[in-house]
């Protein structure tokens, strides 16, 4: 099981998305960051509580952590690599749980990225600007550990999505297209029909309140389990699928 | 060794493999012959757990490819040149491939030099050439040094001095005893190489056998060239078999040592009687019903 999580990760390394995606999270992290400081209010950005809104900033990290997750299963499809890697790894199943952790350890990596990221840059500017450095606050603290927590749910919803929908394109624009636009309209017709309770067990809703950002949704225990069933249901309902499917 | 039974596939509309049964016995080099569009990289592709079977089975070493611990370590394949991620370099592809079958980094430079791709293993595979690229496929095929190894159109993309090049790479596996299944659309190309061939058209088995066998079913014609050729086919004609014009000599449907004897108790000239066999490529067009798709 190791070799095969290895060889997901040397996978992922070895193609040159690999260096856009952290390139991404450190200028976008950093940009980010050097914004929400830079044009705050000098009282404003001394506290805690502000800094802790900067920090959730890295939450960018986990938006890339399902893209890539998305595209560590659909990439075989579109390039035909799927054909080797069932070669080496018959057991279909056993690929797909592969490719879970390896998402999983990658997506906390592009986290700590991210924090390391926050932290660098964000120090810089508080110091520039004059303001009290409270980014080791236990708030502060606590809103970084709930967004490295929620990464691996990201990455498995990622898992989930690439391996139902297989398709590149239709994966990673479908996932778009329903974050941004679908659960949006879905949540307007379920408050229209006075069930808009409902709406916070959404797949995008749930991940959303997952990473603690979000206190208008779902507890963030709840939002955790609802994210992970949703990862499991869809993942258990790909998993099949790719067991089924002739690989042509 | 690879044993195929009455395996059946359909896709949608297309019966691709209509109960096809054969076997591939160990230590043979066996050319899986027949037309594109045959039923061939179907058929190769459930052997390897890739296509699930409508009906029958296919094992090889015994079992379900899938049911095969460490399969890299027995079975080797070689399917599209195309199936490898552009961005990679081919000797991370490899590196891949042979981290998860758990083999050392050091076999990926051993199968590099063996296909003779060494130059080119830094460089993306968006760069190589068709030929490079099945190359790269044959690489990854031996990085586990199997017994078994199952070829989907290797020849493919290859000009001729690399099907050469292929012709004894496969010779050489084949003589350390390794048990070779190899598919082509060209009889011609794997006719020197094969010991066996099975032939398939629309699914279904036409012939199995031998090479020598191939031949020997094929019906030979003797070649005559006479300047009294409008008398001798005359007479020829009376034994009541075809004659047929061809560059000025004719074709008999007759043994030459008959034709001799027809010409010689006539007293006719002759300037030419040869043993004009049909080719390979004759008898497989003959075997396919004549059609080809390409």
């Amino acid at each position: 099981m190791i070799d095969f999580v290895r060889a997901e990760l040397m996978k992922i390394r070895t193609t040159r998305g690999w260096y856009v995606y952290l390139g991404l999270i450190v200028l976008l992290v950093g940009l980010g960051v050097s914004g929400d400081i830079g044009t705050a209010d000098d009282p404003t950005r001394s506290s805690a509580e502000y800094q802790r809104g900067v920090v959730e900033g890295a939450g960018f990290a986990l938006l890339l952590a399902l893209i890539l997750a998305i595209t560590v299963v659909t990439t075989e499809f579109r390039h035909g690599t799927i054909t080797p890697t069932l070669l080496t790894t018959p057991r279909r199943e056993i690929v797909v749980f592969a490719k879970a952790i390896a998402a999983i350890l990658v997506s906390i990596g592009f986290a700590l990225l991210a924090f390391l990221t926050l932290a660098v840059v964000g120090s810089i500017w508080l110091a520039a600007v004059g303001a009290d450095n409270q980014l080791a606050d236990p708030e502060v603290l606590r809103a970084a550990e709930e967004l490295l927590l929620a990464a691996p749910i990201w990455a498995l919803a990622g898992i989930a999505v690439g391996v139902l929908v297989q398709s590149q394109v239709a994966a990673l624009v479908g996932t778009l297209i329903w974050i941004f636009l679908a659960e949006t309209i879905i949540v307007a017709i379920l408050e229209l029909l006075d069930v808009g309770g409902l709406a916070d067990y959404l797949p995008f809703q749930a991940l959303d309140a997952a990473d603690g950002t979000n206190p208008d949704l779902l507890p963030y225990g709840t939002a955790v389990g609802v994210s992970l069933a949703w990862a499991f249901v869809l993942g258990a309902a790909g998993t099949e699928r790719l067991r089924r499917r002739d690989i042509t | 060794m690879i044993e195929v039974e009455n395996l059946s596939k359909r896709f949608g509309k297309t019966q691709a493999v209509a109960g096809l049964s054969f076997r591939v016995e160990p230590g043979t080099i066996t050319g899986f012959l027949g037309p594109n569009g045959a039923g061939k990289s179907t058929t190769l592709r459930s052997i390897l757990g890739l296509v699930h079977p409508d009906a029958g089975r296919a094992v090889v070493l015994g079992v379900p490819y899938r049911r095969l611990d460490r399969p890299l370590h027995r079975v080797g394949a070689v399917l599209e040149a195309s199936e490898v991620h552009p961005g990679r370099t081919g000797r991370n592809h490899l590196r891949v491939l042979a981290t998860a079958a758990g083999l050392p980094r050091s076999r990926v430079d051993e199968v590099l030099t063996l296909v003779e791709l060494m130059a080119g293993g830094e460089r993306r595979v968006k760069g190589y050439s068709l030929g490079m690229r099945q190359r790269l496929g044959l690489a990854a095929a031996m990085l586990g040094d199997p017994e078994v190894l199952v070829l989907d159109e290797p020849a493919n993309g290859l000009d001729p001095a690399g099907i050469r090049w292929l012709r004894d790479l496969l010779r050489a596996l084949a003589a350390q005893g390794r048990t070779i299944l190899v598919s082509s659309h060209v009889l011609a190309e794997v006719a020197q190489t094969v010991d066996r061939v099975v032939i398939i058209h629309r699914g279904r088995l036409i012939q199995q056998a031998s090479i020598a066998e191939v031949l020997a079913g094929a019906q030979g014609a003797t070649r005559v060239r006479s300047p009294e050729a409008a008398r001798l086919r005359e007479l020829v004609a009376a034994e009541g078999v075809e004659v047929n014009d061809a560059d000025g000599a004719l074709l008999v449907d007759l043994p030459p040592e008959r034709v001799g004897e027809i010409a010689a108790q006539h007293g006719v000239v002759l300037h030419e009687l040869t043993v004009e066999r049909a080719t390979l490529e004759e008898v497989f067009l003959e075997l396919t019903g004549g059609e080809t798709t390409e």
